[in-house]
Parts: structure tokens; C-alpha cells; sequence
């Protein structure tokens, strides 16, 4: 059984093992802008993700907190060096699991944070160009591995059951490609989402 | 034909000193495989700057796909990873614990050209495999050390018609003179700067030069002076990166004037070179090889009336 697998289910079991203790659960769906940085050098553009999360409430102000993110294929603005052109892409999915304290203002506003583990599985993609003669192309390798996430949002309700959120993330993916090459990263991705919550 | 580059090299500077020119590749044979290599020690220094450009018939040939210049002695190596201003060169600080012969040679390193890249590059690797030039070298050998004896530094000139008389500790050895400078100037609103070159005839410790070598006149359509347009740029902004611990512009040598310095104050810094001739592979149909060593005084202009 892979590490990812056993990452799922242990999380899944201590949503479980808590629907004993409460009631009140929700589901966000929040769409992301993101800011990747894996070196002082890279030249990330900004991209695009998504998340889904599952918050269940232990307590008023208190939820465990499980979700997916998934990233677009981020490009880098091409660059050159003694070697030729060169342009990286990264594409990104991620398990999440951790806790949402909030804090509930007089309705309709409340504000939250997220903090956690991660478990991610990465794509990098390099392609190279050298000249008219000498032809480049393109070659990918992936990697997975742990790492932490924490967040800061606000959310405002729009209905009963309806939230609306605006949240701050940071997602940090440690080592990446460590054991397999001399040169690993840690790749950080901080992202501004807008989301709906639904509440039951 | 060696021999004749090497004249016809600064012949050409000197009659072709088209000062806006947009094209800076050096004047190499029409035909041929030609190497250009210097290394300069300068004084003082434990590290030299290397610059080296390939041209296959009259253009530079880029080195790609991990083809690269190494500069090695018997302790020592480096891969020349700076590309230069200059076209297809390249430039590199090797450090020089004992003076000693310099080895170039074109190497196959897929990794550790793309090293300075941010990503796993031993697992993100597209090799196209060693090209054509890979294999071929030079070797390198530096002459006596220079000793500059005059002026003093901080001496201030205030006429383009004034004799800055240069003197160094003579060798006489048969090696080549000549004198870099790079000039900053400023007028009090603009700024201006740029890089020469004046060979010196004979290394006999006495060169008395106009100052019109360094300062010229923006309106003057045929000034004395003569830019630096070659991989003397590559070597020496080198030489200023390694000087001033990399806190120098990447473009320092480029040539950018706002300020017109012969009405502006201006500081010059002479770099006095006494080069000497290496060998190239006979794989190259012509090249020169040099090995270099330098040493720098500074001094300043400061007009003595303003002129327009």
C-alpha cells in the first residue's frame, strides 16, 4: 500500500472517528489564483487551481479539516543560459489534512484559519531549445512527498446554509525530488481563493 | 596566418573604430575554424579572468546542449559558464594559487553547465551529446607580473591635450603592451561610461599618452579614442565583477553615454596589460591565445572650463 494511500485513509478514519462527537460539517469548493516559488531563480507565472475541502465541527470553533488541491500546469517565462532556452512547468495535486479553528462574529461574518499536512504528487516539466541545428524537446518527472499548509479567511453568510470565503493560503511542498537528484527544492505556493461553503 | 590575425586584429580596431556600431563581433577570417582566448592575472589578485570565443567562418559559434569551456591549471578548474557582452563568448574567474600555465580546453558537461539552474538537472536533462568542438584546447602561459611606477594614483588632468606619462618596471621579453580603461564620467545631471583600448609599442616602462586616448568630444566625428569592441569587454567586466565582489553593473563595459565627457568630470581607471602569446590546438586554422597580467592605477579628469 502506498504512503499516499495510507495518508487518505488515516485521514478518513479521523473524520469518521469524529462524526461521533458532532454535527455541524461543511463543504467548500474555492477556486485559486497562485504565486509558485521553488528557487530565487525561477520565473513562475501565476496560475490557476482548485480546492475541495471537508470540514467537520468538533466543537463551535473548532473542525478537522480534509481537502484535494489541485493546480493547473504553471508555466515559467522561458530563460537562457550557456546551455540554451529552458522553460519549467509544474503541475501539482495535493491531500490535505489538518484543523479550521474560527472565530463567529455577530452574523453573517466569521473568520478562520487552516493548518496542516499535506501530501503531495508533482509534475515537473522541462523543455530545451538549442539551436536551428541542434533540436531540444521535452522530458517530465514526478515526485510525492510530505509537507505543511496554513491559511487565513474570511467568510460571509449569503443564506442559511451558504457562505461565501476569501482566504490567504500557503502551501509548503518540502524536498521535492530529494533522494533522486543532487539538486531538490522545496516548492511554496501561496494562492488567494474565493470560494462557496455549504454548511449542514 | 596566426601571425597575420594578430596584426590585422589591431589594425582593424584602429581603422575601424565605428563607435556606434551595433555589431561587436570581432574581425576574424571569412573562412575557417578561429579560436580567440585570453586569461588576465591581475595584480594582486589569486584568481584570473578567463574569456574565450570560438568563430566557424567569421561567426561566433555558440556553444550548446552542454558543450563548454573549462579553464584548468594543475590544481585548479573551472567551466566558462559567463556568457560575455561580446558575441559567442565566454568568461570565468579561475583561481591561481601558483602562476602557472593555463589549459583550455571545449568539454562535454551536460550537469554542470546547467547547474546554475534551479531545478534537478541530473534527472531533467536533455543531452544532445558532445558537439563538434568538443575536445579542442589551448594552453596559456602568463608573462612577468606588471608594476606600474606613474603616474600617481589621484593625479587630476583638466585638458584632453594633456601627456599622462605612464612607466612600469620594464622586462623587455618580447611581450605585447596595452592599456584598458574604463571611464565613468558625470556632469552633475548625467552619467557616462565606457572602455578603451591603447597599445603600447614596446615594453620599454615609459608610454606618454594624450589624455585624448581616454576623454573625447560626443561632436567629434573622428575622435582618437578607441572602444574596446572585442572579449577584452568579457574578460575585463570579469575582472571588475571579481574587484568589486560582484556589486558592479553586468553591463559595466557596455559602452553608455549621456554625459559628455569632455565637459564632465571624470575618473579613469588605466589597466596596463602585458600580454603574451599561447598556443591553440592545430585543430583551429587561426586563433590568438594570450596570457595576460595587469595592473591598475586610477586617475581623474576635470575640465578646466566647462565646454559645450
Amino acid at each position: 500500500m502506498s504512503a499516499y494511500t495510507q495518508f487518505i485513509i488515516i485521514g478518513l478514519m479521523t473524520v469518521i472517528s469524529m462524526t461521533v462527537h458532532a454535527s455541524e460539517m461543511q463543504l467548500d469548493v474555492s477556486v485559486l489564483l497562485t504565486d509558485m516559488d521553488a528557487s530565487s531563480t525561477d520565473e513562475f507565472k501565476s496560475g490557476k487551481g482548485v480546492t475541495l475541502q471537508y470540514s467537520y465541527y468538533l466543537k463551535e470553533w473548532l473542525a478537522a479539516d480534509i481537502g484535494l488541491f489541485i493546480s493547473d500546469q504553471t508555466l515559467e517565462e522561458s530563460q537562457q543560459d550557456i546551455v540554451g532556452d529552458y522553460r519549467t512547468s509544474i503541475q501539482t495535486n495535493s491531500f490535505l489534512l489538518g484543523i479550521k479553528p474560527r472565530y463567529k462574529f455577530s452574523t453573517p461574518y466569521e473568520v478562520y484559519a487552516r493548518l496542516g499536512v499535506l501530501y503531495w504528487q508533482t509534475e515537473l516539466e522541462v523543455e530545451e531549445y538549442f539551436n536551428e541545428s541542434i533540436s531540444g524537446g521535452k522530458t517530465s518527472a514526478t515526485d510525492t512527498g510530505t509537507g505543511y499548509y496554513a491559511s487565513l479567511g474570511g467568510a460571509h453568510y449569503i443564506g442559511e446554509h451558504v457562505v461565501v470565503q476569501l482566504e490567504l493560503r500557503h502551501m509548503m511542498q518540502l524536498d521535492v525530488f530529494e533522494g533522486e537528484s543532487d539538486y531538490p527544492f522545496d516548492l511554496r505556493i501561496n494562492a488567494l481563493s474565493f470560494g462557496l461553503g455549504y454548511r449542514f | 596566418m596566426r601571425h597575420i590575425l594578430h596584426v590585422f586584429f589591431p589594425i582593424y580596431l584602429i581603422a575601424g573604430c565605428d563607435i556606434e556600431s551595433s555589431n561587436n563581433i570581432l574581425p576574424v577570417p571569412d573562412e575557417g575554424l578561429v579560436m580567440y582566448a585570453e586569461a588576465n592575472l591581475h595584480e594582486s589578485q589569486d584568481t584570473a579572468q578567463i574569456a574565450a570565443a570560438v568563430y566557424r567562418d567569421g561567426e561566433p559559434v555558440g556553444l550548446v546542449g552542454g558543450d563548454v569551456f573549462e579553464a584548468q591549471t594543475s590544481t585548479q578548474r573551472v567551466l566558462l559558464k559567463d556568457i560575455g557582452i561580446y558575441d559567442g563568448s565566454y568568461a570565468a574567474s579561475l583561481e591561481i594559487d601558483v602562476v602557472q600555465d593555463v589549459f583550455l580546453n571545449v568539454v562535454h558537461a551536460p550537469v554542470e553547465a546547467r547547474e546554475d539552474r534551479w531545478y534537478p538537472v541530473d534527472i531533467l536533462n536533455i543531452d544532445p551529446g558532445p558537439g563538434e568542438l568538443v575536445g579542442k584546447s589551448a594552453t596559456v602561459s602568463f608573462p612577468p607580473e606588471v608594476t606600474i611606477t606613474g603616474p600617481v594614483s589621484g593625479d587630476v588632468y583638466s585638458n584632453i591635450a594633456d601627456i599622462v606619462d605612464l612607466s612600469w618596471i620594464a622586462f623587455g621579453a618580447g611581450d605585447n603592451m596595452r592599456v584598458l580603461s574604463l571611464v565613468s564620467c558625470s556632469d552633475g545631471l548625467t552619467t557616462s561610461s565606457y572602455s578603451t583600448v591603447v597599445d603600447i609599442a614596446d615594453d620599454d616602462g615609459l608610454e606618454a599618452m594624450t589624455l585624448d586616448r581616454f576623454i573625447y568630444d560626443v561632436n567629434d566625428n573622428s575622435p582618437a579614442i578607441r572602444f574596446i569592441s572585442d572579449v577584452a569587454q568579457a574578460l575585463l567586466q570579469e575582472l571588475l565583477n571579481k574587484l568589486s565582489a560582484g556589486n558592479i553593473d553586468p553591463d559595466f563595459v557596455t559602452k553608455k553615454v549621456d554625459a559628455n565627457p569632455i565637459s564632465s568630470n571624470c575618473e579613469i581607471r588605466l589597466f596596463l596589460q602585458r600580454q603574451r602569446n599561447g598556443v591553440f590546438d592545430v585543430s583551429f586554422d587561426d586563433g590568438v591565445v594570450l596570457g595576460s597580467r595587469s595592473a591598475e592605477v586610477t586617475v581623474n579628469y576635470v575640465p578646466a572650463t566647462p565646454q559645450n
